[in-house]
């Protein structure tokens, strides 16, 4: 090859002058000054559920300017890694935030493995949550950025990763492990990179966020693991860029503790005049740590201070991911046959093995009974969070349906490799038995969130006030309400959702002081996912305090299709099973595409505490396990089940007595 | 010419010698000579920081006299290894360069701002990702069928005839069974129905007439008699309207095009000579020419 001594110099040139930062921060500044504003809003404003509602007149064509109740659910994922989260670029992940949005839009993304990767329905929002320690260490060492260059561990970090073979590549991944478990900021100076990164981050945020078609949320994951139990939150700003462009995200290595998590989101909340929350998420990866009776540095027994705090921060619960589902665990719910789910529960990320009294202060229905004995003894209920859903996905595409599964981290995307059912995801540390592997993974799951508009405060409302619910990775749609004055003929009003938004209260809201002789009663629709599976039953779960302070649960079926009778034990037969494992099939001829219910509590003491939500089954279809195998031609694992009944998880409803 | 003007490699080779040009006039005469080095001021405050940062304190004299010497034997083994060639067969340092490069061509191509008549074609050229979609205002009454069991077809056809006579006057709330879905929908897109209604409705949804009753047509939750009262006709919003959108569009075409584009443009200035394996046979000339960019 030739090359002329002109170029050599110009090239040479470029470098010595400094060139490259120099363009890095002119697109910075283009892509900060954003032209969103221009764009029309499609939706009016949300109103509160708490407004007047319009004044009742003859009917008249097209009300609905008038209207102010959420009349839709918009489906998204309120938790995803991309290359920007350094346990996932480190370890092969190549898309970026952009990627990412663009996939959950709908369109086609070609995966960090060169898979063509697409959504069958695209989402309607999505929340990029970067882990926040390190923010951006892959890409910087992939583009040399010369502010990492400027450290000694950056530097070496680099070489390690230009070697480019997979021993120098995973010591470089372990480095950075080392210092998170020692909660040692190995880029602790570096505040330049962590201030870029977090600012393309945003820009990616403002560039796909387009109100009224799709909404990108602002970010980020706060990645707190006392010895590898997981305590780790999602915070989700409400702003547009302005507001949370003027702060770095707090780290784990700033603090492990949720309590300064929470000074921070109230200083954040005074310094800009923005809102933000933070969704808590692997309780059962906590080893008891996540719902602890204590608080987690003093230790102390909560007071009405801390029960405040925090459910003025995490005002909802992550019940639902690839790691796991958190409803309940068999050994908490012995009476509940479907409490059995996509169990995680062998340990958590750090070596010290599981035991069974952690369970209680792992799982979100124990959880939501225990704070009911709470707000009796403190006035304030600690534990009164809402129920949504996430991925966790770390291949920065978000996928949770059972044959579009793209896996939990890069490398076990699709593929007949046997490390797509063999790698190990968590327990590394500890015994084998403490493992948890890539089968076990759950394709789940998804934040249903009723809403009037598909914009980020719209959304962001609506999780604050706990109007969602969570699913396992399908588009059921399941709205509730609940009231004393509801009756059985009120499930048929043409009317409902405006009747129930004046009579009664949505999921997510609270029931205080029956009147005298009378009972909650609830109505609900639910159906199935317009393109999946029928559904199986409608369930009421209530938990309750007893009058000697115990806390109690029960299960109600409350519909369910055909024609199927309890038993003498009250047990409602299963729905049945059409699920040809060898094929990967299933048949809507069974189960019902259409369920209602009417509901009074048949046990109802108007003096005592209580919740209640709403769990919808669908028939059962295959796992993604079962996909797998028929569409890759390997053996189906023999530990994990062919079928499963994909689910939703309403935020629950409250009774509170008065004084 | 337009498209030429806005070549990353053409900004990448002007802006390259502006700055050698502006290099060579405020350089000292002689400074480019073999034998000399000059450390600017610059490169001493830039050694100066960067040592601050590590330690926290500022280089005392001694240690800046160390820094200095460091960056000219730096400077001057750099020098005489190029000059030997030792970068030549290293893969790492070409693999570095190779990087380098592509860096800037990529951050070129980022930072090329295009102008309306850019946007505006792009937007021609790729209407599909742009158009807004028809819109429709309807009402619509579901018939269940686990109500109507064996019935549901012939109640339908009744239901939908008593619809035609009554006309526009009926409300469609007072009919029908009783769903999760409203009766009524207002400026509802395409995607929007088969987001609710499930793909197979929304595509048979799509053939119906504005004006009347019509239907049944079927979704997964049953059957459904529909009344398009207006449908708003999709278009190709101006670029004044939607410019963020194709412009981030653009950009992300551009990137994804940069690479190759920066080298189809490089590769026409060489001639790329492939020698066969058997060395008996004479050298084979192949002009490569880089794929067609649309």
């Amino acid at each position: 090859m030739k090359t002329t001594l002109k170029q050599r110099l110009v090239i040479g040139s470029l470098a010595v002058m400094g060139f490259v930062p120099l363009i890095v921060m002119t697109i910075k500044n283009a892509q900060g000054d954003s032209a969103l504003s221009k764009l029309k809003v499609a939706d009016p404003p949300v109103g509160s559920q708490d407004s007047p509602p319009p004044p009742k007149e003859k009917i008249d064509y097209s009300p609905y300017p008038r209207q102010t109740f959420p009349n839709r659910v918009y489906f998204g994922d309120t938790h995803l890694h991309t290359a920007y989260s350094a346990d996932a670029g480190m370890i092969g992940n190549t898309l970026g935030p952009e990627e990412a949005y663009r996939f959950a839009r709908g369109e086609k993304v070609i995966s960090s493995k060169g898979l063509p990767a697409q959504l069958g329905r695209p989402l309607d929002f999505l929340v990029v949550s970067d882990h926040a320690e390190n923010l951006g260490l892959a890409p910087a060492l992939a583009e040399g950025n010369p502010e990492l260059l400027k450290t000694e561990w950056g530097k070496m970090q680099y070489d390690l990763v230009k070697q480019g073979n997979p021993a120098s590549k995973g010591k470089a991944f372990d480095n950075w492990g080392a210092g998170l478990m020692a909660l040692k900021d190995p880029l602790k100076e570096q505040t330049g990179l962590a201030a870029d990164m977090w600012k393309r981050e945003i820009a990616a945020a403002e560039k796909y966020n387009e109100p009224g078609r799709f909404t990108a949320f602002i970010a980020f994951e706060w990645t707190s693991g006392p010895l590898g139990a997981n305590l780790h939150r999602n915070i989700i700003f409400r702003d547009g860029g302005d507001k949370p462009g003027q702060i770095i995200p707090i780290s784990t290595y700033d603090t492990e503790d949720p309590e300064k998590l929470w000074q921070w989101m109230a200083d954040y909340e005074t310094k800009t005049g923005g809102r933000a929350l933070a969704i808590p998420h692997g309780g059962n990866l906590s080893n008891g740590l996540m719902f602890d009776d204590v608080t987690l540095t003093s230790k102390k027994p909560f007071d009405r201070d801390y029960a405040d705090r925090r459910m003025r921060w995490e005002p909802l619960y992550e019940v639902t991911q690839m790691k796991g589902d958190a409803e309940t665990h068999p050994m908490l719910s012995t009476r509940d046959e479907f409490a059995n789910f996509e169990r995680w529960d062998r340990g958590s990320f750090g070596p010290q093995p599981k035991t069974p009294d952690m369970l209680p202060k792992e799982y979100a229905r124990e959880t939501l009974k225990r704070g009911l004995a709470y707000e009796a003894k403190l006035g304030v209920n600690p534990f009164k969070f809402g129920l949504i859903g996430g991925t966790d996905s770390h291949t920065s595409l978000a996928t949770a349906e059972e044959n579009n599964f793209f896996g939990k981290v890069v490398g076990v995307e699709p593929s007949a490799n046997p490390l797509r059912f063999n790698e190990v995801i968590s327990g590394r540390p500890g015994p084998d038995k403490a493992k948890m592997y890539a089968r076990e993974t759950s394709a789940s799951g998804l934040a249903a969130v009723w809403s009037r508009g598909n914009t980020r405060e719209a959304l962001w409302d609506a999780m604050a006030r706990k109007e969602v619910y969570a699913t396992t990775g399908t588009r059921l749609v399941v709205r509730v309400f609940s009231g004393y004055d509801f009756t059985a003929k009120d499930l048929e009003r043409s009317d409902f959702a405006e009747y129930c938004y004046q009579s009664g209260v949505p999921m997510g809201g609270d029931l205080k002081d029956a009147p005298a002789g009378k009972a909650p009663s609830f109505l609900i629709r639910a159906m199935r996912d317009a393109d999946g599976a029928n559904l199986d039953r409608i369930q009421i779960v209530k938990g309750w305090l007893d009058a000697s302070g115990k806390t109690q649960e029960q299960v109600y079926d409350v519909s369910w299709s055909g024609n199927r009778k309890p038993g003498k034990d009250g047990k409602l037969p299963a729905v049945g099973n059409t699920v040809n494992v060898k094929e990967a099939t299933y048949s809507n001829s069974i189960g019902a595409p259409y369920l209602t219910a009417y509901w009074k509590d048949p046990a109802f003491d108007p003096k005592l505490r209580a919740f209640y939500y709403v769990r919808v089954l669908e028939i059962p279809t295959p796992r993604w396990t079962t996909y797998d195998a028929k569409v890759f031609g390997v053996k189906l694992p023999t530990d994990v089940p062919s079928s499963i009944q994909d689910r939703a998880y309403t935020s629950p409803i409250w009774y509170t007595p008065g004084k | 010419m337009k498209r030429f003007l806005n070549e990353p490699l053409l900004h990448f080779l002007l802006i390259g010698a502006g700055l050698f040009l502006v290099y060579s006039l405020i350089s000292k005469p002689g400074a480019d000579a073999p034998g000399s080095i000059v450390v600017t001021s610059g490169q001493v405050e830039r050694l100066a920081t960067t040592f601050t940062k590590t330690w926290q304190r500022p280089p005392t004299e001694a240690e800046m006299k160390g820094l200095i010497d460091e960056w000219v034997r730096e400077e001057i083994a750099t020098r005489e290894a190029i000059a030997l060639g030792l970068d030549r067969d290293d893969s790492v340092i070409r693999r570095r360069l190779r990087q380098k490069l592509e860096f800037v061509a990529a951050d070129l191509a980022a930072q090329t701002e295009p102008t309306d008549a850019d946007l505006n074609a792009y937007l021609q050229a790729h209407p599909e990702k742009f158009r807004e979609e028809l819109r429709y205002t309807f009402e619509q009454i579901y018939l269940d069928p686990t109500k109507h069991g064996a019935n549901l077809t012939k109640d339908a056809t009744a239901l939908l005839a008593k619809l035609k006579q009554s006309g526009e006057k009926v409300d469609p709330k007072t009919l029908g069974d009783p769903f999760l879905l409203e009766n009524q929908f207002s400026d509802a897109s395409g995607s929007d129905i088969g987001t609710q209604f499930g793909q197979s409705f929304a595509t048979k949804f799509a053939q119906l007439t504005s004006g009347e009753w019509q239907g049944a047509i079927e979704s997964g939750y049953g059957l459904h008699l529909i009344f398009i009262r207006e449908r708003t006709p999709g278009k190709l919003p101006s670029l004044a309207d939607v410019r963020a959108i194709v412009r981030r569009e653009w950009s992300d075409a551009r990137r994804v095009d940069a690479k190759i584009r920066f080298y189809d443009e490089l590769l026409k200035r060489y001639t790329v000579t492939i020698e066969p394996p058997k060395p008996t046979m004479p050298p084979k000339t192949v002009a490569m020419k880089g794929a067609e960019t649309p």
